[in-house]
């Protein structure tokens, strides 16, 4: 257990340190998405009236197609480099190795939210509050654990740019909808906060454990 | 015990038969050159060799562990060049190695002897990308010898390694059973005390050097 926390951070040092350097992904990501919120601004006729029903879902496509590219990357670089084999060729467990990927492209898609959030702020006067960053936080955990999988199981495929997100979109609907619904509420709709924070977390804890269960078997050959 | 006991070993990609029943053994502290042309099977003996693939069909014993249900175990024992250095570009030659320490389970000590084995210690703080591509390839080769492996699987090494590739592949062989891919028959001689010819898929029989040399 000790030796798969080593290898997983391993992993994710790596992937960030990697990232660091290069600022390959993070960037285009952050400049993606403040773009996404700018057209989303003049695309609809945002009032004080309208804006925190307008704001969520302008904050969850701007969100999932960013996650997309976070994820999507995670493992196609490693293909291209031919480093997943070198990778996958140790004694380490793939689940552990799956995990500090995950945890990596997390934490890059957790360096966009932080561009986001604010952003959204900004441009649709919606407020920003602890209780928004913690159902963001909890629906980008599942997301990544998902996204994570497909992105490893189609990162071989020539049209993965194709299939990760017909793979990917489908399971991330009980993200969007659960986690859409405590943004409201945490934007001030009436609704159910603890509720909806409740079940992101159960899904996190289904998705996180099945996705782990499955790397082994979509990463060892 | 043979370090490397292969049956039959099959494999089709698709309706192409890439290897058809190769039988290879190897014993203990014994190299082993693959010689063959382009497409002859080389690489994907290889692979299977090393774990990195299943057969199609065949029965592969290593160390006396079953090679095809027993990978993961059997990684520790083994080290793979393959075509690709499979570095990663902004991390430093020191780096890499450390991270693949960390994967191994294996203290970070052994990065500054390897390194220095293989000839890159002068570059240990230049990021891979940086490096040439005969240094990279000296790094894989680091990477393959980091955990001491009782088995090397060489898929041409000796690609893109300048004059002194013969002198380095016998420090990390020495010691170590080998299996060597390579077009270079005089390399094939001066490092193995066998060697294995494929054509198209068929092993044409392996025999010592001067018998083939013959």
């Amino acid at each position: 257990m000790t030796r798969s926390v080593a290898v997983a951070l391993a992993v994710a040092r790596k992937d960030l340190t990697s990232e660091w350097r290069t600022r390959e992904l993070v960037p285009a990501l952050g400049q993606f998405i403040v773009l996404a919120l700018v057209i989303a601004n003049f695309a609809f006729d945002i009032d004080s009236q309208n804006a925190s029903a307008i704001a969520p879902g302008v904050l969850w496509l701007a969100l999932v197609f960013a996650g997309l590219v976070a994820f999507g990357r995670a493992f196609a670089a490693e293909r291209e480099q031919a480093s997943l084999e070198a990778m996958l060729l140790t004694p380490a467990s793939p689940t552990a190795i799956f995990a500090g990927k995950a945890l990596a492209a997390a934490l890059l898609l957790i360096a966009c939210e932080a561009v986001l959030l604010p952003a959204l702020a900004l441009l649709f006067g919606t407020p920003l509050n602890a209780g928004l960053v913690l159902a963001v936080l909890l629906a980008t955990v599942g997301m990544a654990a998902l996204g994570c999988l497909f992105a490893a199981m189609v990162a071989r495929v020539r049209a993965r740019e194709v299939l990760l997100p017909l793979l990917t979109l489908p399971l991330w609907i009980p993200f969007i909808v659960v986690g859409g619904q405590a943004v409201q509420v945490a934007m001030g709709a009436t609704g159910n906060y603890n509720q909806a924070v409740a079940l992101l977390i159960d899904f996190d804890i289904l998705f996180v454990v099945l996705t782990s269960l499955a790397a082994r078997f979509v990463l060892d050959d | 015990m043979s370090t490397i006991v292969a049956d039959q070993i099959t494999q089709r990609f698709g309706s192409e038969l890439a290897l058809d029943a190769v039988d290879l053994a190897l014993d203990k502290g014994e190299h082993l050159a693959v010689l063959g042309d382009n497409g002859a099977g080389k690489t994907t003996l290889l692979r299977i060799l090393a774990t990195a693939s299943r057969p199609t069909s065949g029965r592969l014993e290593l160390f006396g562990i079953d090679g095809l249900r027993e990978r993961p175990r059997l990684r520790a024992l083994i080290g793979f060049v393959g075509h690709a250095p499979g570095l990663y570009p902004a991390l430093s030659a020191a780096e890499n190695l450390e991270f693949f320490c960390s994967l191994q389970g294996i203290g970070r000590a052994r990065v500054s002897e390897v390194l220095e084995l293989v000839g890159v210690a002068g570059v240990a703080r230049r990021a891979a990308g940086r490096l040439s591509r005969g240094e990279q390839q000296r790094l894989a080769i680091g990477r393959a010898i980091l955990h001491d492996p009782q088995l090397l699987v060489l898929d041409e090494p000796d690609a893109s390694l300048d004059s002194g590739a013969a002198d380095l592949l016998a420090r990390v062989m020495k010691g170590r059973s080998a299996v060597l891919a390579t077009h270079d028959h005089a390399l094939a001689n001066r490092l193995c005390q066998r060697t294995m010819v494929l054509r198209n898929g068929r092993s044409l029989g392996a025999g010592t050097r001067l018998r083939v040399v013959r």
